[in-house]
């Protein structure tokens, strides 16, 4: 980290990237390395490994991470358009802002899509009320890049019995199974159901100088002390900086794309720490802030050219919207499990996955063994207490106390419609921190989409059952008020009346912009969207690279 | 201060327990829930349904000058006594520790004085409306006076403010002021050491690895 590049102001580097997170840290790699100059623009704090601490408190009830919440971000939320949105207590689009993004705290659960994601508009028909439509690339186009996050970023897993064809093994092995794991795999075995390990975004055995995961427990939410996550913190950003061609510039809020009379991107508008105004001259822009940031950077790049937002003819610039819907199954064994040590998820089902007529409904998702809230003390006393117990007093201590070690939970993962009424707007009247207009989430599950959640919540109740569980409960389910999925809201798509990016993840209005993100998405897949959003990006950065070898960016 | 039976007290503190008389009934000695712990939805999984109390965007460090000979940043004594009081019901001392021994109050306190101080002029104008009805304190009650009480108002949001400060303040860190010695880790089985650990974690995997888990 010797002598860092730093680019000045007025001078045009080749790339500015917005956003450092899953993708964005994969492309600042890929850009710089192929001798880009590349600047890379994060509104959050560089924080390193040594940062990260165990402080339940801080991070997941103060937000340490994701940029303190609502009374910063001024984030507002409501189910239904006709209605004014109201800032809830819990920000309804949640991501780490840092560098590095979202995939700093995420929990790593990393699920390859199958070839039936991209084209399951084809195979099953419409769905009126909404927008389902096929991707215009196959699984085939972005398996070698499956395979490239894989070995870069580091993933550890076995093949399950029908998961889409790999080019190259996984490069390490699962994390060893834990006592949910084995629990969910006994009632799976009863019920004639298959279980199969869980591939993860963690290092099991060391790997391209990082070390292997010590089981601390601290993965969902937190941050990773030993870079044993696979962040692009940890795997990427060193490479980019070594390159000698990538600026890091982290406490750099953008607020505006700038274009020039012939409606192409020439600067990027930003508020520094000290909140001064400054501006990066650029030959090319690559808008990679999320699938909530995304959308309101181009709403607020609005200008005479592009009234209604930039890169936004479709009108399709925060449509679509789609969290993955969720359901938990909660259950209690005799014996202690300690799943609080570890990862989170060492086993998961996969025979749900894809979607069933016989079900009556569209949909499908998977299911997965793990502490969810028994991870942690904070969360298990709010959260993870049955309903037929007192909320306070001795009651609720002893059972608060019998059950942290024994509990478990399987998670429901599954697809979310996309839809016109779920999208991200800018809030009339609410702002963040830095002076922007808030993000607005308008969002309601579609109905089908809360059946699959019930049904699979329906299957853990009975694997639970199966499995010997003493106590088993569930909440019901309710439309969210909110995610950490953030896909979408700028489609990938040939036909520009209906999508905001081509296959190339170039922008359809605007040629020197190009967008990488949760926001590319056209379907959501089931449930753990991040290593289709890392694959997307080692793609995009190829076709970018192609595309200004070929002169024409 | 006098120590008010159970009957006094309903008589007392009129307004606010009256309405619930009937619920206190039904609910002491009991172990039904709570409605609104009913109804709290789980649907959102990776999304946390939290309790979150509003936090200053800044954490302002604790300004207002310690009494002198308080213990306290930023509560008088009363008022301390009887939020002590509360968390000592919501995670009460049986044969193993509660509220009282893990320092709860401490953590209140700081949290009053800084994250949360939002939230303390709020909760201190609570406990003296309730005492206020008392004619007496809080504090000063025994134990199952306490939990009628509380019980009468439990849906209500300083209660739920006083329960979700006790839970933060029993388990998170001792740094924030509670959690003595980690005895609310130690209760709930959680090795506040914080790995790393070695396989076998637990029963159910330990037949799968071999090896002996270290038990809770
Ligand atoms: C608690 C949690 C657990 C999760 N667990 C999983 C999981 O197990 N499996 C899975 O697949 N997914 C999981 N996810 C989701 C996953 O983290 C995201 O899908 C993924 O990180 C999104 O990648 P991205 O590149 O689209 O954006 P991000 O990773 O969110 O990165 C965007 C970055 O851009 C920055 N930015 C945004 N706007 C601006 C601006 N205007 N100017 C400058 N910078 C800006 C942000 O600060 C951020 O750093 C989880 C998310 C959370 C919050």
């Amino acid at each position: 980290m010797a002598n860092k590049k730093t680019y000045p102001l007025d001078h045009a580097v080749d790339f500015v990237i917005v956003g450092s997170g899953s993708a964005g840290g994969i492309l600042a790699k890929e850009l710089s390395t192929a001798g880009f100059d590349v600047v890379v623009l994060e509104q959050g704090p560089y924080r390193r490994a040594s940062d990260f601490k165990h402080d339940e408190l801080s991070v997941v009830f103060r937000d340490e991470l994701q940029g303190g919440g609502v009374a910063n971000s001024g984030q507002t939320f409501r189910d239904d358009e006709a209605k004014v949105a109201i800032k809830p207590r819990r920000q309804p689009a949640r991501y780490a802002q840092n560098v590095g993004g979202a995939s700093v705290h995420f929990t790593a659960n990393f699920w390859r899509f199958r070839e039936i994601d991209f084209k399951e508009r084809s195979a099953l028909g419409a769905i009126s009320g909404t927008n389902f439509a096929d991707w215009p690339i196959t699984y085939d186009e972005l398996e070698p890049y499956y395979t490239k996050v894989d070995w870069e970023i580091g993933v550890s897993g076995a093949p399950g019995p029908n998961d889409a064809p790999r080019s190259k093994p996984f490069p390490m092995p699962p994390m060893p199974v834990k006592s949910s794991g084995v629990l969910m795999e006994r009632g799976a075995k009863k019920l004639g159901l298959t279980t199969q390990p869980e591939p993860l975004a963690i290092l099991s055995k060391p790997h391209n100088g990082r070390p292997a995961c010590i089981s601390c427990g601290y993965c969902m939410f937190f941050g990773c002390e030993v870079n044993a996550k696979s962040s692009t913190l940890a795997a990427m950003i060193p490479l980019a900086e070594a390159s000698g061609h990538c600026e890091i510039r982290p406490d750099s809020a953008v607020f505006k794309i700038e274009t020039d009379k012939r409606g192409r991107a020439r600067e990027v508008l930003y508020l520094d720490k000290d909140g001064k105004e400054r501006a990066q001259k650029t030959r090319a822009v690559v808008l990679a802030a999320n699938g909530a940031e995304t959308p309101r950077l181009l709403l607020m790049s609005a200008s005479a050219q592009h009234p209604d937002g930039l890169a936004n003819s479709s009108g399709f610039v925060g449509r679509n919207l789609m969290f993955n819907a969720h359901s938990a199954a909660q259950g209690v064994f005799p014996e202690p499990l300690n799943d609080y040590k570890g990862v989170q998820v060492t086993r998961i089902i996969h025979d749900f996955y894809e979607s069933d007529e016989k079900r009556g409904f569209y949909g499908g998702g998977g299911l997965d063994a793990r502490p969810l809230w028994s991870a942690t003390p904070i969360l298990h006393a709010l959260e993870g207490m049955p309903p037929d117990v007192p909320s306070w007093g001795a009651a609720f201590k002893d059972e608060m106390a019998h059950n942290f070690t024994r509990q478990m939970c399987i998670v429901g993962s599954t697809t979310s419609l996309a839809m016109d009424r779920n999208n991200i707007t800018l809030d009339p009247s609410s702002v963040d921190k830095w002076g922007r207009p808030a993000i607005r989430v308008t969002y309601r599950d579609h109905p089908d989409d809360l059946k699959m959640a019930g049904f699979l919540q329906d299957q853990a109740m009975n694997i639970f059952d199966a499995a010997g569980a003493t106590k088993t409960w569930r909440y019901p389910l309710q439309p969210t008020n909110g995610g950490e999925h953030l896909l979408g809201t700028c489609r990938m798509g040939d036909d520009p009346a209906s999508s905001v990016i081509d296959r190339d993840h170039r922008s359809h209005d605007v040629p020197n912009l190009f967008i990488c993100d949760g926001s590319s998405f056209v379907t959501s897949g089931r449930g753990q969207p991040t290593m289709t959003i890392m694959a997307l990006a080692f793609r995009a950065a190829d076709r970018i690279k192609a595309a200004a070898a070929a002169n024409n960016i | 201060m006098n120590e008010a039976p159970a009957q006094l007290l309903l008589q007392s503190c009129a307004s606010f327990l009256r309405i619930n008389i009937k619920k206190v009934v039904i609910m002491v000695g009991t172990t039904q829930h709570s409605r609104r712990q009913f109804l709290r939805s789980v649907s959102v999984v990776a999304g946390v349904e939290l309790l979150q109390i509003a936090a200053p965007a800044i954490a302002v460090a604790a300004t207002a000058a310690r009494k002198s000979g308080s213990a306290f940043q930023v509560l008088d004594e009363d008022d301390a006594a009887d939020f002590a009081a509360i968390a000592a019901r919501i995670i009460p001392t049986t044969d193993t520790p509660g509220a009282t021994e893990a320092g709860v109050i401490h953590f209140i306190d700081q949290a009053f004085a800084g994250a949360m101080q939002g939230s303390r002029a709020f909760a201190v104008a609570e406990i003296a409306e309730a005492n206020q009805k008392l004619d007496g304190r809080f504090a000063d009650l025994d134990a199952m006076a306490q939990d009628e009480l509380l019980h009468g108002i439990e849906d209500g949001e300083f209660f739920g403010l006083l329960r979700v400060m006790t839970i933060f303040g029993f388990f998170a860190m001792s740094k924030y002021g509670g959690n003595k010695d980690m005895v609310a880790w130690k209760l709930i089985g959680f090795d506040g050491h914080h790995g790393p650990w070695q396989y076998p974690f637990g029963y159910y995997d330990a037949e799968v690895h071999g090896g002996d888990y270290n038990g809770e």
